[in-house]
């Protein structure tokens, strides 16, 4: 076939195509308006227009009908295939996506959870040793309310209102979540530190806190908000671990299949965990530092936060699609 | 701005598809637009939680202001992308478009995982795109996306009638030829161009000047001779 017949014969085609693609440049919404007829009749084209193009840059490479079918298959590629399908509403993926995702990591949180022990074991004998590492960790200020017998979680509604407190604590627990899971590509690297690093952290401020025997108010404190805040930290850190293992041992899949799988199940853990740091944040405020809540009820309380958490994460879902 | 590279991907059928990626120049340039966006937004935020909340609840400014920067930190290019079709600002104003590994439209998932190891790709986005033939960077690569050139199709003249003979280069030059020939400022040398193609069809083939003057306009001689149309 010559070029001047091909492009006759098979130029209607591709303004056929073109006109179907202009009539869903709207998306989602106008594919869906568009109707089975229509989309039917539209795959077949994408189907004509691709093996025209695969003729042309055969036979007519560099001319203006190739550069046209590149153009026309290239779109009628980016319109038709890929991900596009609208994403699972809000219900479903908290009854749904978000439960199967986190059990799939059971096992490396797990061992996120031995790692994190192990640190808090280390860093309580260290802090019982020597209490002058409150130093560091806590800083002079802190220290110095210490030795008064004061702990310096007062300070989180008396230096600033509470409304403020909540929402830095909240985007900051929220970043720390996001670095422990993004970092998780550098080979699992800065999710083991985030483990290791608060585990160090809670074992040694309470083996200062109880050199100074102030022990039982630090748990007081941390009644209502610290168990769910550190479970989510370490299943954002499982997350994050999930994506190093992906990469450092894909199994029998090729890495970047292995990579883009782990991302998506781990991302739907860690949008699963952002809610949660929010209510935390607003308990950390106004319920953990007051003097008012007795200490069974702050403990009653995290208890039962820990256990909605896990009630949602672990409850049985079937793999299978409803 | 960096020349296309064009790298191939099997399509339907298994048939090819040169995707037309976007470098590490261009990209680089899109990023920096977007960023002078985000300051300019981050900005606006700032000074529009100050003012509304000193007149409704001062108490409240300090957490507009830590709420909106943190959203804007971590959500302002994936939002962006997931509303806008794979494109944010600096890309749309590029020409920019980010697809999946195949061609296709990303989903929501994807354009979020990209976008949130955007700090990791801080240290080390630019020599993994510069080392990759399909410059992605880190978040590209867990995603399983790429970004390409998203410039559309603009009108070309196609040949209606083809002499003999001629193979794939005549037919790409003659057209190519014929799209600028417009553009040319030196008529003269356009005119002098138009003469040699002439020249060629009166060689090859003959029967299509028949009837057609080439002396007054000889790039609409040919138009006329070969039956362009502008498609």
């Amino acid at each position: 076939m010559d070029y001047a017949r091909f492009v006759r014969m098979r130029r209607p085609v591709w303004e056929a195509f073109e006109a179907q693609l202009a009539g869903v440049r709207g998306g989602r919404a106008s594919r869906r308006q568009a109707g089975y007829g229509t989309l039917e009749d539209m795959a077949l084209r994408y189907r004509q227009v691709l093996h025209d193009h695969a003729l042309a840059a055969a036979r007519f490479p560099g001319t203006a009908a190739a550069h046209r079918l590149q153009s026309l298959a290239l779109e009628g590629t980016r319109r038709l295939t890929g991900e596009g399908r609208r994403p699972a509403g809000v219900g479903t993926f908290f009854r749904r996506t978000f439960p199967l995702a986190f059990q799939r990591q059971l096992g490396l949180l797990g061992i996120a959870v031995a790692l994190f022990l192990f640190a808090a074991v280390w860093g309580l004998a260290v802090a019982v040793q020597r209490p002058a590492v409150g130093l560091v960790i806590l800083g002079p200020e802190a220290m110095r309310g210490l030795e008064e017998g004061k702990l310096w979680t007062h300070s989180l509604v008396t230096t600033v209102p509470p409304a403020v407190s909540s929402s830095g604590i909240a985007t900051n627990n929220i970043s720390v979540a996001l670095t422990a899971w993004s970092g998780g590509v550098l080979a699992g690297v800065v999710p083991l530190y985030v483990v290791l690093l608060n585990g160090l952290m809670l074992g040694a401020t309470l083996g200062v806190t109880l050199h100074y025997s102030l022990g039982g108010e630090l748990l007081q404190f941390i009644a209502a908000h610290g168990l769910l805040e550190l479970t989510l930290i370490l299943v954002s850190a499982a997350a994050g671990l999930s994506l190093g293992r992906a990469l450092v041992a894909a199994g029998d899949r090729p890495r970047a299949t292995a990579v883009r799988e782990a991302g998506r199940d781990s991302l739907a853990v860690l949008l699963g965990c952002v809610p949660w740091f929010v209510v935390l944040a607003l308990v950390e405020v106004f319920v953990s530092p007051s003097q008012e809540v007795p200490a069974g009820v702050k403990l009653i309380l995290g208890l039962a936060l820990e256990g909605a958490f896990l009630a949602l994460a672990l409850r049985p879902v079937s793999p299978e699609a409803p | 701005m960096t020349e296309i590279h064009r790298e191939s991907v099997l399509g339907l059928d298994n048939i090819r598809l040169d995707l037309p990626v976007a470098g590490l120049g261009s990209r680089s340039l899109a990023v920096f637009l977007d960023y002078i966006g985000l300051a300019i937004v981050a900005m606006a935020w700032i000074f529009g939680s100050i003012l509304l909340a000193a007149a409704v609840a001062p108490d409240w400014t300090p957490v507009f202001v830590v709420a909106g920067i943190f959203l804007l930190d971590w959500g302002y290019f994936a939002a962006q992308e997931i509303l806008g079709g794979g494109r944010t600002l600096g890309k749309r104003l590029l020409k920019l478009r980010v697809v999946t590994a195949e061609g296709g439209t990303p989903g929501a998932g994807a354009l979020l995982i990209r976008n949130l190891v955007r700090s990791l790709d801080f240290l080390c986005g630019v020599p993994l795109m510069a080392f990759d033939p399909l410059s992605r960077r880190l978040g590209d690569r867990l995603a399983g996306t790429l970004v390409v050139h998203d410039r559309g199709r603009e009108a070309a003249p196609m040949l209606g009638r083809v002499p003999a003979g001629w193979g794939a280069r005549e037919l790409a030059v003659v057209e190519s030829f014929l799209s600028r020939a417009s553009t040319l400022h030196d008529r003269a040398l356009s005119y002098e161009m138009a003469d040699r193609i002439l020249e060629r069809i009166r060689r090859d083939a003959p029967d299509l000047l028949a009837g057609v003057d080439t002396r007054t306009d000889p790039v609409a001689a040919i138009r006329q001779a070969l039956q362009v149309e502008e498609g």
